[in-house]
């Protein structure tokens, strides 16, 4: 009987996209299969999954919101572009590190409400535009969707 | 009563499913789970706090959150304590000491749970009041049950403790029944006896032979401590002196040798068995210390 190597099996979301693995801290897939969440590369985040369009990729820097918005993890490269520290930014609330910088958005909740979307589990991937808060010349367009578990939002900041 | 499940790095890493490495990067970044360490240095994890970051590992996003909700999970004992405490109900009020001697070492339980819960009961209620003075007694009780349990000194140090809170009411005299407590379960023989009464003084001192004094709390007056040190000193001669909780005459003091110890209790005792060792001594507070009280033990001296 021929073997069928190149075949395997993902797992996808509702929309028929892959579900990617990352850790919440250094970004990197896991190395196979773990008897636990905590990423086998770093140590220091827990293994997270995310549609394909949404994960995180080549490091790029991102943070995971729940559904009170608040940060619950930071990857080590927005801890370095952002300059916080996950310690201390963890139960704060998003809106202490990055605000709305989209003048054409319809209202300055966009960013908040696409967030809160994504940390109920629903709605396909959306793009805004932000800024630190406490920054006025610098921008970044980032990619909203949702990860877990449990449910989340992910914010990627698009390199 | 004082029985607590400790688990070495190798087994805490099994029950979180992670390498002993890992849990030491935790230690480093997150400062938890915070071990002790056994007699020959080694990393003792108390099982409470291992099983409350593996909970939480299970439900969290990442592992500062995790963290986080794990130190939550802990905290729950100290407001039991003080919902016990303020609601008068005491057999409530030793439950939530066992519950919190379950998770962690007793000198942690008494500096994370039993200290902090009557703090706040101080700030609610202040301590004129009668939830205080029920609180303050229901706390030095259980400090001096624990004290009866410690097994007989292994050490051969034995520390005097000069006494100078109010009574067992004054806020600082529970800091002081830890100090004795906690210096006690080290091994060392620890009698304490109030500022206030030097008659027969000498002969205890002959007795007790220490090795250090502590003068603790700040209750009583400068020359009611400087006299009772005047008759420490008569009787054993020079020892190496240390100031505890104290504060309020500390800005008058110079020095004579005499140390500041840290206020918190669990830090205090290993500077002062530090202090009798005659090791890392500059780890104590540098406060130039002591001289109202060396002036004053000189002048009575020189009236002598």
């Amino acid at each position: 009987m021929r073997r069928l190597r190149a075949l395997r099996s993902v797992e996808v979301d509702d929309r028929g996209l892959e579900l990617v693995a990352f850790c919440g801290h250094c970004g990197q897939a896991p190395p196979g299969p773990q008897p636990s969440r905590v990423c086998g590369h770093c140590g220091l985040g827990l293994v997270l999954r995310a549609s394909s369009d949404v994960a995180p990729r080549n490091g790029e820097p991102f943070l995971v919101i729940d559904s009170t918005l608040s940060v619950c993890a930071v990857s080590a490269e927005a801890e370095e572009l952002l300059g916080i520290d996950e310690t201390t930014a963890v139960n704060r609330h998003i809106a202490d590190f990055l605000v709305p910088a989209d003048a054409n958005a319809p209202s300055s909740d966009n960013l908040l409400a696409l967030l809160v979307v994504a940390a109920s589990g629903g709605g396909a991937p959306r793009t805004a535009v932000v800024r630190p808060r406490t920054e006025f010349g610098v921008r970044f367009r980032v990619r909203i969707g949702s990860c877990g578990p449990p449910h989340a939002a992910l914010l990627v900041l698009a390199a | 009563m004082f029985s607590m499940r400790t688990l070495k790095t190798s087994e805490a890493a099994t029950l979180l499913n992670v390498s002993p490495n890992t849990l030491r990067a935790w230690e480093r970044r997150f400062g938890y789970p915070q071990p002790q360490r056994s007699a020959g240095r080694h990393r003792l994890y108390t099982h409470g706090e291992v099983a409350a970051l593996r909970d939480a590992l299970g439900q969290g996003l990442s592992i500062s959150s995790a963290v986080s909700r794990a130190r939550e999970a802990l905290s729950t004992d100290t407001h039991t304590l003080v919902g016990a405490l303020a609601r008068f109900e005491l057999d409530r009020a030793d439950s939530a000491m066992e519950s919190a001697l379950a998770l962690r070492s007793l000198e942690r339980s008494v500096e994370e749970v039993l200290l902090p819960s009557l703090d706040e009961l101080d700030d609610r209620y202040g301590i004129d009041s009668a939830p205080w003075a029920l609180a303050a007694r229901w706390a030095d009780g259980w400090l001096r049950r624990a004290q009866r349990l410690v097994p007989p000194p292994v050490r051969p140090h034995a520390i005097l403790v000069g006494d100078a809170t109010r009574n067992e009411l004054d806020p600082e005299a529970l800091g002081v029944r830890a100090l004795e407590l906690f210096c006690g379960r080290s091994g060392a023989r620890v009698v304490a006896l109030p500022v206030s009464g030097v008659s027969g003084l000498a002969d205890v001192v002959e007795s007790l032979s220490p090795d250090a004094v502590v003068i603790a709390g700040s209750h009583l007056p400068d020359d009611d401590v400087a006299l009772w040190a005047y008759r420490v000193r008569a009787a054993a001669g020079p020892l190496p002196t240390a100031l505890f909780r104290r504060a309020r005459h500390d800005a008058k003091l110079r020095t004579t040798g005499t140390r500041v110890l840290s206020d918190a209790p669990f830090a205090a005792h290993r500077q002062l068995l530090a202090l009798i060792d005659g090791r890392d001594a500059t780890r104590l507070h540098d406060v130039p210390a002591l001289c109202a009280l060396g002036e004053e033990v000189d002048r009575h001296e020189a009236h002598v």
